[in-house]
């Protein structure tokens, strides 16, 4: 296993347990606030991180384009569907 | 607040995947430190408590481990209790009234099962990404798919908010409520629940209200069900439904639209998140779901064998809404019976408004970089909440409007659920492949032959709806 990956683990598993022991945590302190959660938890990081964007294969994109023309047909079938049962019910 | 005021404030931070570093030892852990939030304070209370309980636990049969789960339940229950709502409900008591006790149990106990099959890849990906599933696929996809994704939900959400609504008119209608009082206590209910500005509280209310969808297991028990005949068709599949193949058909569109949709997905991952649930809890994660699965097939079942008694005594439910079924199943299990029905019809409606309204406002906010948590204060992230109310109140106002197509929308509904289902369902999958997102906790060889086939199911049901749609004679219709 890479030691960065052991080491990060470990630090993880420490601060998980070692804010457990805390009976009344003091959440005003930032410190703690961090300590109890994952780096990209916490909201400032969150909204400032991004994965970026993925390259699709080809056969992604023919598959989700397929999926898109099947839903829009599908949409004017149920419009049929519903049309015809306003009829009948005329 | 917003995602680009963030941005400004906070430079130095971008990595490219998900990671398990807690945020002290982080590169920027004294920045960090500076813009710790109420929703952040809010959700480290709760991660110090499963932390807590998770050194007291010696195994998940001490209280330690009882406690645990007790913590990290909620978004999978929710979910399919939410997804047991009053369109499904009535799906399922339509399908009991034609074809009593046969086929459609093991089937709607399949649909449950495929059911929890996607619902466990949404837990894996809150947990790693701490993102929910429309910021990730506009992350991941760009805004082009990002759009058409959110189109389909907002549209099938809203459709979805107005029948529970008209759910919550048809089960208080049957004690003599006006429509107006019906709804605007719903939406009272809706506000109540929101207004904690917390997570946890809103989680908890909701489990609470949610757990009335049991309501159906006693109007179950005073049909006097014959227990050997379930037990028979559950291993069988026997009898088959027989008469009108496009009406079984439809009835089989409607029943795996009233388990798998597009918002249990977005909606359970967008949970999973503002429960601040990490790698770590994804088994606990899995026990929800699979509770929930439990729970939600165990009442839809109850559903079916409280309006076998129609079956029997040849009434045609066919256009029957919800206060007509407890009308019609008075005489067969009485007063009590009947009254439970609507209310189980009432209160499917609630919470799933609830669910479904909430799963909405977290799209918004994740598409459009407004907070978006139910750890935010009303004056934090005003735009999330008016979002989830406003989205609410036009369903409950639509029903209230005299003369509205309201029989043909949720005729509609779960056959519009099962056809936006394959998208999301390639967006999951491909989401959940994605190793520089997922790491370890990618899909497996297994996860993806069961997701694919999903997949071909669901689009193999909407293709022979569009073919008896078109050729309604080929079905014999």
């Amino acid at each position: 296993m890479n030691p960065e990956k052991t080491k990060r683990k470990a630090q993880v598993e420490d601060s998980g347990s070692a804010e457990a022991h805390i009976e009344h945590p003091d959440l005003q302190d930032p410190k703690v606030v961090l300590s109890l959660l994952e780096a990209d938890q916490v909201v400032a990081a969150k909204t400032r991180s991004r994965f970026g964007t993925r390259n699709l294969s080809v056969g992604a994109r023919v598959l989700l384009w397929s999926l898109r023309v099947y839903v829009l047909i599908m949409l004017v079938i149920v419009v049929l569907s519903v049309i015809r049962a306003v009829h009948m019910g005329q | 607040m917003s995602r680009s005021k963030d941005n400004r404030r906070v430079s130095a931070y971008q990595p490219a995947q998900p990671t398990t570093e807690s945020a002290v030892s982080s590169a920027v852990a004294r920045e960090l430190a500076g813009l710790v939030t109420h929703e952040d304070r809010d959700r480290a209370r709760d991660r110090w408590r499963v932390a807590r309980a998770r050194r007291r636990r010696s195994g998940w049969k001490s209280f330690g481990g009882v406690r645990l789960l007790w913590l990290l339940i909620g978004p999978g229950v929710l979910v399919f209790l939410g997804e047991n709502d009053a369109p499904s409900m009535l799906s399922y008591s339509a399908t009991g009234a034609r074809f009593g006790v046969g086929f459609f149990i093991p089937f709607v106990v399949l649909t449950f099962a495929i059911g929890l099959i996607v619902q466990e890849m949404t837990v894996r990906l809150g947990a790693v990404t701490h993102r929910g599933h429309a910021e990730l696929i506009f992350d991941r996809f760009g805004k082009f798919w990002g759009f058409f994704s959110m189109g389909d939900l907002v549209l099938g959400n809203f459709l979805t908010l107005v029948t529970e609504f008209i759910g919550v008119r048809a089960g208080l209608g049957f004690f003599g409520i006006r429509a107006s009082i019906a709804v605007g206590a719903a939406l009272v209910v809706v506000i109540a629940a929101i207004a904690t500005g917390r997570y946890w509280t809103w989680e908890r209310i909701t489990l609470g209200l949610a757990i009335f969808n049991g309501l159906f297991i006693p109007a179950a028990l005073l049909a006097h069900p014959a227990w050997s005949q379930v037990g028979h068709a559950l291993l069988t599949w026997t009898p088959l439904p027989r008469g009108d193949n496009a009406e079984i058909l439809l009835l089989i569109l409607a029943d795996i639209g009233a388990t798998v949709t597009p918002w249990m997905i977005f909606f359970q991952q967008s949970a999973v998140v503002d429960k601040g649930m990490q790698p770590r809890d994804i088994a606990a994660g899995r026990l929800d779901t699979i509770l929930g699965t439990l729970l939600a097939s165990t009442f839809a079942i109850a559903a079916i064998l409280a309006t076998v008694p129609l079956f029997h005594h040849g009434i045609n439910a066919a256009d029957f809404q919800a206060a007509q079924f407890a009308q019609a199943l008075e005489p067969w299990i009485g007063h009590a019976g009947a009254s439970l029905f609507a209310l189980g019809i009432f209160e499917a409606g609630i919470v799933a408004a609830i669910a479904i309204s909430t799963s909405s406002a977290y799209a918004f906010g994740e598409v459009f970089g407004t907070a978006h948590s139910l750890n935010r204060p009303i004056r934090e992230a005003w735009p999330f909440y008016l979002f989830l109310l406003g989205s609410a109140c036009a369903a409950a106002a639509l029903v209230l409007i005299p003369n509205a197509p309201l029989e043909f929308i949720i005729l509609t509904v779960n056959v519009i659920a099962v056809l936006a289902m394959p998208p999301a369902l390639a967006f999951l999958l491909l989401l959940v492949n994605d190793r520089d997102l997922m790491g370890e906790h990618a899909n497996g060889f297994w996860g993806n032959v069961a997701g694919v086939s999903v997949t071909v199911l669901l689009v193999c049901a909407g293709l022979g709806f569009g073919l008896f749609t078109i050729f309604p004679k080929l079905l014999g219709g």
